[in-house]
């Protein structure tokens, strides 16, 4: 990153990296729909794709405030495990206290957010290292997750609450539209506002962000937080897509979300990376995991060839930027 | 080179709007439409009470190739590789069918709905699946029904109205017959036998005690159940429970374990007493955790039921479904080399238990 002209105004040179990584990104992505769709007849379908976006809504969602809290130099664990407890919330509450649904989904965004806030606050006013304090954290709400549920699960929703996993506004998935407002908001956030531009400085050098009056602390318990209020707001879409609410929900999904960040270009030390590179990592991912099953390759193998790909997205990202 | 790249990003955009447009376009008839058959009224014929799922203008598949996709509750595991390895074994017997298992690498619910939502995508015939969740697998099964394919599980059960026939492994009422039948075939008639069971509340256990109670009252009247004792899932305690059984009742001949953890516990402790042969250890368990006691011979048989011909079952269910010979109401289905099987209401009984010996143990890793 140091490479480029460091004293060039920050837009310009930000706009320079966007270009090139979404570059390449794109021609990934072109690449494996092409092929993909050579190989299965099945997979360049409109309700195929559709249909996709079903399955991935709880990623992407998470996927964008894990984009700023890595660009700022942070990561977070915990989201996976902050899922699961916040859908656990969801069930119990409703099903064994008796809650009216709607006040019971209130609890279950709240839930998110407490998680998310305690990792705030851990972070950035205990300062313990995020990589420690989400690791940490995974554990324990995990552990949440199983007490509080007993291990038993929460099922029988009403049929009026599929609408937001499993219903339809107009030809589109519920929780496609409200992710694809939320990646708007959270693309404008990022790369139109104060914040956004804090966000890039704490990742690039947060001594030096301290030192120009960005409140760092405050920017980087805000990132926390949204992260897990969207952590609550995927549980939600989750319980309602499943049906149920499962302690074991959502386990190791932290991986999925950090591996379609960095595949998105965004850098893995922070200070550099974009919600269009993301939201392209997880097109990548998802169409590949999709694709590669309507061609009939095994669930497992599926696995290695995604792996395969991050790693010759990174070297392509390397070799177009040295040159 | 950024111009280059500025441009090329200019021309991919270009062609994935054609490729959109291209894909948005109503995809082209994937089979030319099927001659206009009367098809069977199957809503007309159901027999009355009938709550199991029903496929929506299922095409005609009656002597077809079927393409069957099966979504076991995971892989890599010695159990459901064996519900593989029966599933291809008829698979080939049938001929004419496309076969393959393909699920998530752990029990995960979320996961194997992905699986399946991918093969109903595809355009499968038959969807079997052996469920993490039998409410939460509901919505995607119905999906499949909604699409014309066929639906069977096996081993774990969806709500029944989420798929047509679920073949049932093991009926209360059989495996308690065959574990009453497997002591007194060791024992004889008259004896002294005790029970070490999971907890003393655990369902399943107790329906087989209870089934176990009433067929020996009924047969083996003076086969005496003496004690039972709970052993909560821990071998040290089931250890310890049939060591207790010794001391207190002198007598007894026999000791059922019935959990995966009571049976090897049990072995142990009569094992470890030196009474192997003089107290017969009968019970429910998989053949690995078994094997070193029925190699040695202290334990001279394994009650449960055979993987392998559940996985053909249900292959040959989905066979006879697709070619009309397996209706609502129905109460028999045959099943190649496992004769014909029971059929209650929507479950296919895959009869007796199987019992694992010396002889057959090595066959199976599970």
């Amino acid at each position: 990153m140091t490479e480029t002209t460091i004293a060039a105004p920050e837009r310009s040179r930000r706009a320079n990296l966007l270009r090139t990584q979404e570059g390449v990104l794109f021609v990934v992505l072109v690449a494996i729909i092409i092929g993909l769709s050579l190989l299965s007849d099945r997979f360049l379908t409109v309700n195929n794709l559709l249909n996709q976006t079903r399955l991935f809504t709880e990623t992407a969602l998470l996927a964008l405030p894990m984009t700023l809290i890595i660009i700022s130099g942070g990561i977070d664990l915990s989201v996976g495990s902050m899922l699961a407890w916040s859908a656990v919330m969801l069930g119990f509450s409703w099903q064994l206290v008796g809650l009216p649904l709607p006040l019971a989904v209130l609890i279950c965004l709240l839930t998110g957010l407490l998680g998310g806030v305690i990792n705030g606050l851990l972070i950035a006013y205990v300062r313990v290292p995020p990589l420690i304090a989400t690791l940490a954290t995974l554990a324990i709400y995990r552990g949440f997750s199983f007490g509080i549920s007993q291990a038993r699960s929460a099922r029988g929703f009403p049929e009026e609450f599929a609408f937001w996993g499993q219903g339809q506004v107009g030809p589109f998935p519920t929780q496609f539209v409200i992710l694809v407002v939320l990646i708007v908001i959270a693309h404008l956030v990022l790369s139109r506002t104060g914040f956004g531009r804090w966000v890039y400085a704490i990742g690039n050098n947060e001594v030096a962000a301290r030192y120009s009056g960005i409140p760092v602390e405050r920017v980087k318990f805000t990132l926390y937080a949204a992260s897990g209020l969207m952590a609550g707001l995927a549980a939600f879409i989750f319980t309602s897509r499943v049906t149920t609410t499962r302690a074991d929900a959502a386990t190791g999904l932290e991986l999925d979300v950090i591996a379609a960040v960095v595949l998105g270009g965004t850098s893995i030390f922070g200070g550099s990376g974009s919600i269009i590179g993301t939201v392209l990592g997880l097109l990548i991912i998802t169409l590949l995991r999709n694709g590669l099953l309507l061609t009939g390759v095994k669930g497992d193998a599926t696995f290695m060839v995604i792996g395969l790909v991050l790693i010759l997205a990174v070297l392509i990202n390397n070799l177009v930027r040295r040159r | 080179m950024k111009k280059t790249l500025f441009t090329r990003s200019l021309s991919l955009l270009a062609l994935t709007g054609v490729l959109l447009a291209a894909c948005a376009a109503p995809p082209p008839a994937a089979q030319p439409a099927a001659p206009a058959q009367p098809q069977p009224a199957a809503e007309s014929q159901l027999p009355a009470g009938w709550k199991a799922g029903i496929p929506k203008n299922p095409p005609d598949r009656k002597g077809k190739k079927l393409v069957i996709r099966d979504v076991p509750k995971l892989i890599g595991i010695g159990y459901f590789a064996a519900t593989t390895k029966g599933m291809e074994e008829a698979a080939k017997e049938l001929g004419n069918i496309d076969f393959k298992t393909d699920a998530p690498t752990e029990a995960k619910i979320e996961k194997q709905i992905e699986f399946i939502d991918n093969f109903i995508t595809q355009g499968v015939d038959v969807i079997l699946f052996a469920s993490n969740d039998p409410v939460a697998i509901a919505p995607v099964l119905k999906k499949a029904l909604d699409q014309g394919i066929l639906v069977v599980g096996y081993d774990a059960d969806a709500q029944e109205d989420a798929r047509q026939f679920f073949v049932n492994q093991a009926t209360f009422e059989a495996i308690g017959q065959a574990l009453i039948e497997d002591m007194v075939s060791q024992v004889g008639e008259e004896a002294e036998v005790a029970i070490v069971t999971s907890s003393l509340t655990a369902p399943n256990q107790n329906r087989w005690i209870e089934e176990m109670k009433k067929y020996a009252s009924s047969k083996y009247p003076k086969l005496n159940i003496v004690t039972i004792l709970p052993s909560e899932e821990d071998q040290q305690l089931a250890f310890k429970a049939t060591q207790d059984i010794m001391k207190t009742y002198p007598n007894v001949k026999g000791v059922f374990g019935l959990s995966s953890v009571a049976f090897p516990g049990a072995a142990d402790a009569v094992k470890q007493a030196g009474k192997c042969g003089q107290i017969a250890v009968v019970g429910l368990s998989t053949p690995n955790q078994m094997r070193p006691f029925v190699k040695e011979g202290c334990v001279k048989s394994v009650v449960l039921w055979n993987p392998i011909d559940l996985g053909y079952a249900a292959v040959y269910a989905a066979r006879a479904i697709a070619d009309g010979e397996l209706k609502p109401g129905d109460t028999v289905l045959k099943a190649g080399r496992l004769g014909e099987l029971k059929i209650n209401g929507s479950e296919i009984l895959l009869g007796p238990p199987f019992i694992f010996n010396k002889d057959n143990i090595d066959n199976f890793d599970f």
